[in-house]
């Protein structure tokens, strides 16, 4: 009887959101999975089973490989900049200060703006406000458009993906901070622990939670870039700042080979996948209750 | 009570520096878009009083899609198919393909999604890639008599219509070297590569001292410049195409073929005189219009399609702009120092597969219309203002861009090659030629980056 329940319940409850997860998630993404075995270009009626030439033509391409390596150095800077600094910030934004909420409000900004609307805005900046600076000042790094140089490019692409996810990473490490138990700060003040000890085994620890999910999302966003990728750069100069994601989308319907991006585009997945689920694994275990 | 101060003066500090930053953007301003579909275009009066065209009255009533990659000319279009339906009882609903978009992707997700668009306009490379799969033929169509050559073929059949002739070459701005030369300009009497580098001297020694603008955008580059070592082979289609044939079979040795030697000596004079040779790669596409129109500049490479942005810039319709070819070498005989470039660029396509037959019916009259009905042919040259390729349109566009082809294809002063290459040949060699044009390659790597995507094609 109650069992009978239970499925009603689950009928009522889970099955519609089911259907729709299956609909729009798993069975595009299944259907994706075949695409990669076949030699369909995107308009044609018939799809050919071709096994795995897919995956060689992937092996091949030693621009995705250049492109993805390129990828994880942009992820690695940008994750640590962005929870350092989110980290930094949401513990000033915690200590009491005079009109808190307002900057926390002022660093949340940024992210309101979508990614396409802001590499045009920051484009602006680098090419045309930065080389006026130059220009007036004799400055030697502001001199050329940092977009004009990949290493430049490379700089400027991590810098706006910082400032964008910074305000969201601040906005959750200070729900961590907040969430901190008083007491446990006060019995460690009266123990003598200094504000370095606190840190690093108070609250580094009792954060693990904000930091999982921080680093997280900072990590999937990062390797995933292309709005930013795309109005920023558009992986110039001279395609020295394409990234993975990017890449994908210029394999399939720029060189129009369909398949090979879409196999691109599955080894991307998995990689991600892979990485944001040790990160989370190990992260979860460091996590401790208060 | 001093850590709290502290906190809140570095705090203070990064929000400034943030508010700053956010707000430069807008203190700054941008160009308006060149492409902006709601620009208000100086209206010129149709006449609809005489219309000879014969509209099948069966139609009336039937509801058509049409796909639009050419953004400039939106709300032209709209007015063209309200025109249109006027008078046939077709209604023709006008979709614009977003910017971000491609048309193509665009083009390809309404097919998947089952419900293409009945007319398209498209990029050529587009209309191949789909025509024997999904477009009508067109090929006994009564205007294919009117565009002849013109007309692309697919394994013998037309599946396309050439909606306008678009050219490139060297814009210049004659009131600017006639001011700074104090004298008067022909540009008719510049011939060969050499007389242009003396024109270019005479400049800069007049105080223009780096004369020409030239884009940095792989499109630019590796379309309309590099696209040239093809083209200008013979000046025909079959010539440049057969070219690459031999590219790709890795019988045509690049490093001794004379086209491209030229090509890139032209190029490099190009680059030397370019007012942006401290950064190339920083060249701002909206600038090089308003530098040619202020006089900054006195040539700016680039098409017809550039005249919105010059017009945007401060340009009139009086003023004279024109093109000079892209001189190739010393040889006054030879056809690519006089002749310019101009060549069907958008093509129409009408849907096979799911539009109806009496769909495909109005589809294919209202491309008769804009062909043989008076409207149509005014609306295509004066409200569209693109340059008609159709031998029977008796109207001349009236900006001096296209003026200048308009007159150049009726007196012989353009050649017609429009070469098919892959579709990502403007990205990835375009990318060499903006490192070619930055200085950090050389030739010989230009040649076998060159080299290399060709062999990767077979």
């Amino acid at each position: 009887m109650k069992s009978k329940q239970k499925g009603k319940d689950f009928c009522m409850f889970g099955l519609p959101g089911m259907i729709c997860f299956f609909a729009v998630v798993i069975v595009p993404f299944l259907y994706g999975v075949y695409l990669t075995l076949t030699d369909w270009d995107g308009v044609a009626s018939t799809k050919n089973f071709i096994g795995f030439r897919n995956f060689v033509g992937v092996v091949k391409d030693s621009q995705f490989w250049s492109s993805l390596l390129l990828t994880f150095e942009y992820v690695i800077v940008v994750v640590l900049l962005v929870n350092v600094l989110a980290f930094a910030i949401a513990y000033l934004l915690t200590r009491g200060i005079k009109g808190q909420n307002f900057f926390r409000a002022g660093f949340f900004t940024p992210n309101l703006i979508g990614g396409i609307v802001l590499g045009y805005i920051w484009q602006f900046v680098f090419s045309r406000a930065f080389v006026s600076i130059g220009e007036s000042t004799g400055w030697s790094l502001f001199g050329i458009s940092w977009l004009s140089t990949p290493g430049k490019a490379f700089a400027a692409l991590v810098l706006v993906t910082v400032w964008q996810l910074s305000g969201y990473m601040i906005l959750i490490y200070v729900a961590g901070f907040m969430g901190l138990s008083e007491d446990v700060m006060e019995a460690a003040s009266i123990d003598g622990a200094s504000g370095w000890t606190q840190m690093t085994h108070i609250i580094m620890p009792l954060m693990m939670s904000s930091i999982t999910i921080c680093l997280f999302l900072t990590l999937s966003r990062a390797f995933m870039v292309y709005d930013v990728n795309l109005s920023l750069t558009a992986g110039g100069p001279y395609g020295t700042t394409e990234m993975a994601a990017m890449h994908v989308y210029e394999k399939a319907f720029t060189s129009r080979q369909f398949g090979v991006g879409q196999a691109e585009a599955l080894i991307l997945f998995i990689v991600v996948a892979l990485i944001s689920g040790l990160q989370v694994y190990f992260t979860k275990k460091q996590e401790v209750e208060a | 009570m001093k850590r709290k101060v502290s906190g809140k003066v570095i705090a203070s500090a990064l929000t400034t520096t943030l508010l700053v930053t956010a707000l430069t953007g807008c203190t700054f301003g941008f160009a308006s878009d060149p492409d902006d579909p709601n620009e208000v275009a100086k209206e010129v009066p149709i006449d609809t009083s005489v219309d000879s065209f014969q509209y099948d009255s069966s139609l009336a009533g039937t509801s058509i899609t049409l796909l639009n990659s050419k953004a400039e000319i939106q709300v032209a279009l709209e007015k063209m198919s309200a025109a249109y339906e006027e008078k046939s009882g077709v209604h023709v609903e006008v979709m614009p393909v977003t910017d971000g978009d491609s048309p193509y992707t665009k083009v390809v997700s309404l097919y998947n999604s089952g419900n293409p668009p009945t007319l398209a306009i498209l990029d050529t490379t587009d209309v191949i890639a789909l025509a024997e799969e999904k477009a009508a033929d067109l090929s006994g169509e009564p205007w294919t008599a009117q565009a002849e050559e013109y007309l692309t073929e697919v394994n013998g059949k037309v599946y396309c219509f050439p909606l306008c002739i678009e050219g490139r070459g060297i814009i210049y701005n004659k009131a600017v070297i006639e001011n700074a030369l104090g004298r008067a300009f022909d540009p008719a009497s510049v011939r060969t590569q050499d007389e242009f580098v003396a024109l270019l001297e005479e400049l800069k020694a007049a105080g223009i001292s780096r004369p020409v603008s030239m884009a940095k955008e792989d499109w630019s580059l590796g379309a309309h410049h590099l696209q040239y070592i093809y083209e200008l082979y013979d000046g025909t289609t079959p010539g440049g195409q057969q070219k690459i044939e031999e590219i790709k079979a890795g019988t045509l040795d690049l490093e001794s073929y004379g086209r491209l030697q030229e090509f890139l000596n032209m190029f490099d004079i190009l680059k030397a005189y370019n007012v942006a040779q401290g950064d190339p790669l920083g060249a701002d596409y909206d600038e090089m219009a308003i530098d040619l129109a202020d006089g900054k500049t006195a040539f700016w490479f680039n098409g017809n399609w550039a005249w919105p942005n010059l017009a945007e810039a401060g340009a009139e319709e009086t003023d004279e702009y024109g093109f000079l070819p892209y001189f190739m070498n010393n040889d006054e005989t030879d056809f690519a120092n006089s002749q310019i470039q101009a060549s069907p660029s958008k093509q129409v396509m009408v849907d096979r597969i799911v539009a109806s037959d009496n769909q495909q019916a109005a589809a294919k009259e209202f491309l008769n219309w804009i062909v043989f009905s008076e409207i149509g042919q005014q609306m295509l040259v004066r409200t569209c203002n693109v340059i008609p390729p159709f031998h029977n349109n008796p109207y001349e566009p009236a900006d001096p861009l296209s003026a200048d082809i308009y007159a150049r294809v009726q007196s012989g002063g353009a050649f017609n090659a429009s070469v098919i290459v892959p579709n990502d040949h403007w990205a990835v060699l375009g990318a060499a030629m903006q490192k070619y044009l930055a200085d950090r390659s050389d030739r010989s790597e230009l040649i076998r980056t060159i080299e290399d995507y060709w062999a990767q094609q077979n």
